[in-house]
């Protein structure tokens, strides 16, 4: 199979590229690339909030992704773009009906304490992964991955043992799925597939994250963690790769706010921060180098609400489509944002792999044009200056969300006399506001689970849990349920993309931007991988 | 005075117990829970959760279960939000953190501010009590959270001097801008309420009558003064120090130092029961506790007042 092929090639590469790099001078230069090294081989980056986990089986959010990505090794790792390159396994190979995978895995790979990783610490991490007694809150994805009785573990209708894993040897591990999935071996890049030693586990119980418990089987090892305050990784003698590990020393500091972050990191305390909200074209001007954006897997909209329940007048696609067409997303990209978005006229983010963005005719027209739409069709409908329309619209409270919503607010009583009433809820308010379908109007976010435009589109499917418009149309959900098992879904994207654009249950308004600073000297940063997934072992210092 | 303070004791059991059922049902009534988020769990996924922290049992039976965990096996229960962590953890890594800023804050305040207070009095209408009344009213009205940016900009960006956050086991260069942050408002309300306290005493016969015999301002002033000018401060000072070491979410938001009143405030936004019901508790029996100690102080200072 292809992929077997690629990635043994990519696997010898990487091998004659590190012959006779030394490190520890600090004049060595980089296998590949031939720059000067620097002497300190430190990065040090900030985060928004302490996560909630970093323990693999309970991890849930893409801070402590980051940081299990560093510390353990599952059995693919991504490279700079995105594709799967070896980690614990070498290679894999799928039965013909596909729903047997078989993975071999390399039989240099170690923990930390100097044991073997084998294919039973994959076994002991997924059955623990998806075991009611864990109760993690991704196990979920165990049953998302199809793996054979995967739904059942979880329920706790059956033992963990029977989950479809099995080691066949200490570097053989099969995988059982109950339905062929194409992308199967792309999930395994995530930390819920990552292994644990269950002998470290078994002893400490929930402490074995600790640093002085914690054994793992990363390029990195757990040497200080301090909730709220930093946590701290070194390089792991043990990792069979280490001799091409360049970072020595990695560290993440929680950081609250992002204005102090930046003052911090102009300080020189951090190399790689967030550019708060508006500050990306100043920055950009006076630091060149060190302000990037690049396209991040997320997409920012505004959801009618659609239930009977709701005002009438929202029931109207007419009414939707003018409000959707009034909105000026130039204006609000490149002057309430300034941060290299994008202005959205589907609802899949324009950079998600093989997706072509189809021609949506709003996206073509002039603001002028599409003012003028919007006018019409708003008064076919039969609300104008003798009859205005007025709509409240909720969001969660934050600066960017309230900019965003006031230059809406004010675009649609300039070009329509719509009067809008905005409001603004802390977010578990405004989570359960929403999902009741107590709003008119109400901001959504939604981030890729994948790269793939059904993570967007699903959200249409009319009994999708995360569809809190309660869009209803058969039409679209028979287009996704067929693009699942075609070869080339891009004609039913498109034409959902269409339905979304005509029906308007949705008012697409940007795709996302991720924008940071980082410090000069540091390469081998991936931007180019969509899910942005970095591992610090890709990463090195240069000299200045 | 000893049947006094066992008094108070006992009250403070039901007043905690009070505290604890309203936080409670407080806590209980905030729409949303720990588990919810934009993307539902699943069902089965969110019963497997559920029952692993207790929260499938009905309410009363949680709370009885609680304050039986906490008074039996001083067990503040798991935490909802940070999963590798138990209520006790968070407490045990945040509150030494807390209490060390809140003490030098504690100390730097009623130190400055007392002897502010003071000169201020002593030399009313002369350029130093204009100058102390001045000093005060500015860092009264310079919120800690716009002090906190300029002490980094200033500070940590452009002089380089002083770390711009982080906590480090508690290094001095770590706790610099802390405590001038957190201390600077608590000083100049003590500078002020020492200052009219003392002019107020200082007008009095039993002050003029010791001047007339001749005695030392010096001594006038800390021999017989101070003890009756001091305490409409130390009625402050008790709620104060409290405030100071239960944290302040602003001093850990803005110099990244880990302390409790993150975890406090954070605890409030992610429905982390626990962590809300265990600092709760900790906040409400510190300041029972100081408000005691602040009425023993009263006695011992003011003989006129016995309990």
């Amino acid at each position: 199979m292809t992929l077997k092929t690629k990635l043994l090639a990519t696997t010898s590469a990487f091998l004659i590229a590190s012959t006779g790099a030394l490190y520890a001078d600090g004049h060595a230069t980089h296998p590949e690339t031939g720059e000067t090294l620097a002497s300190d081989q430190t990065f040090t980056y900030r985060v928004g909030d302490e996560s909630p986990s970093i323990d693999p089986g309970l991890v849930e959010d893409t801070d402590g992704a980051d940081v299990v990505r560093d510390l353990f090794e599952g059995l693919y790792n991504q490279d700079a773009e995105g594709n799967l390159v070896p980690g614990v396994a070498l290679s894999h190979e799928a039965s013909d009906d596909g729903l047997v995978y078989t993975f071999t895995l390399r039989d240099n790979a170690k923990w930390s304490n100097g044991d073997p990783v084998t294919a039973g610490d994959f076994v002991y991490a997924w059955q623990r992964a998806a075991s009611p007694e864990l109760a993690s809150p991704y196990s979920w994805y165990v049953e998302l991955m199809s793996i054979e009785n995967g739904a059942a573990v979880i329920a706790g209708d059956i033992d963990p043992s029977e989950l479809g894993v099995t080691a066949v040897d200490d570097t053989t591990l099969e995988v059982r799925l109950s339905q062929p999935l194409p992308y199967f071996a792309q999930m395994v890049t995530h930390g819920t597939t990552f292994p644990v030693h269950q002998a470290t586990v078994e002893e400490y119980g929930s402490d074995w994250v600790l640093p002085e418990n914690m054994v793992s089987n990363g390029a990195y090892v757990l040497t200080e963690f301090v909730p709220q305050e930093k946590l701290v990784r070194e390089r792991n003698p043990m990792y069979w790769d280490n001799e091409n590990t360049i970072l020595d020393t990695v560290t993440k500091l929680v950081v609250l706010d992002e204005n102090v972050a930046l003052t911090r990191y102009l300080a020189g305390e951090m190399d790689r921060t967030i550019v708060p909200a508006g500050q990306f074209p100043r920055l950009s001007e006076e630091f060149p180098d060190q302000a990037v954006s690049v396209p991040r897997a997320c997409s920012y909209y505004y959801m009618f609400n659609l239930r009977d329940a709701a005002p009438e007048e929202l029931q109207n696609a007419d009414v939707r489509k003018a409000l959707s067409l009034a909105v000026d997303r130039d204006i609000i990209v490149e002057n309430v944002l300034a941060g290299g978005q994008e202005p959205a006229y589907t609802f899949t983010h324009w950079a998600t792999a093989g997706f072509e963005t189809p021609d949506i005719p709003m996206a073509s027209m002039t603001q002028a044009d599409r003012n003028a739409m919007a006018q019409e069709l708003l008064a076919g409908a039969g609300y104008g200056p003798d009859n205005p329309l007025s709509i409240d619209l909720v969001y969660n409270t934050n600066e960017s969300h309230k900019a965003v919503a006031i230059a809406i607010s004010q675009m649609w009583k300039q070009t329509l006399g719509v009067e809008t009433t905005l409001a603004n809820q802390e977010w578990q308010t405004f989570l359960e506001a929403r999902g009741n379908g107590d709003f008119d109007v109400a901001r959504g976010g939604w981030c890729a689970d994948y790269n793939e435009a059904s993570t967007f589109l699903d959200l249409m499917q009319s009994e999708s849990g995360y569809n809190d418009s309660k869009y209803v149309n058969a039409e679209v959900d028979g287009l996704l349920a067929e693009a699942k098992t075609s070869d080339n879904p891009q004609a039913n994207y498109d034409r959902v993309e269409e339905f979304i654009a005509q029906d308007t249950p949705i008012i697409p308004i940007y795709h996302y931007a991720s924008v940071y600073m980082y410090a000069e000297t540091l390469e081998g940063w991936p931007y180019e991988n969509f899910e942005q997934n970095w591992y610090s072992k890709d990463l090195y210092r240069i000299a200045e | 005075m000893l049947s006094f303070v066992f008094r108070r004791l006992a009250v403070a059991i039901p007043t905690l117990l009070i505290l604890v059922i309203l936080s409670f049902v407080l806590m209980y009534s905030a729409p949303g829970g720990p588990f919810n988020s934009e993307r539902p769990l699943p069902p089965e996924v969110l019963a497997n959760i559920e029952a692993k922290y207790g929260l499938d049992q009905p309410f009363w039976k949680q709370i009885v279960n609680y304050v039986i965990g906490v008074v039996t096996q001083f067990d503040f229960g798991p935490s909802f939000q940070y999963k590798d962590r138990s209520v006790n953890d968070v407490i045990a890594q945040g509150f030494p953190v807390t209490l060390t800023y809140g003490f030098w804050s504690f100390v730097v305040a009623v130190s400055v501010g007392v002897s502010l207070g003071v000169a201020a009095a002593i030399k009313q209408n002369t350029w130093l009590d204009y100058l102390a009344v001045g000093v005060s009213i500015g860092a009264q009205v310079l919120p800690n959270f716009v002090m906190a940016p300029i002490l980094l900009l200033v500070f940590t960006l452009w002089l380089g001097w002083l770390p711009g956050g982080g906590w480090e086991g508690g290094q001095w260069n770590y706790l610099i801008m802390p405590v001038i942050a957190l201390s600077t408002s608590y000083m100049a309300s003590i500078a002020r309420i020492t200052r009219s306290s003392m002019l107020e005493v200082l007008n009095t016969n039993f002050i003029r009558t010791a001047r007339a015999k001749g005695l030392p301002m010096r001594r006038v002033i800390w021999r017989h003064a101070m003890k009756p000018a001091i305490l409409p401060v130390l009625s402050y000072l008790g709620p104060a120090f409290v405030g100071m070491i239960t944290g302040s979410v602003i001093i850990d938001v803005f110099f990244s130092t880990g302390g409790i009143g993150q975890f406090f405030v954070n605890s409030a936004f992610n429905r982390d029961y626990s962590v809300i019901m265990g600092i709760t508790i900790l906040v409400g029996a510190l300041t029972i506790l100081f408000n005691l100690l602040v009425d023993i102080l009263y006695a011992w200072i003011d003989p006129k007042i016995r309990y």
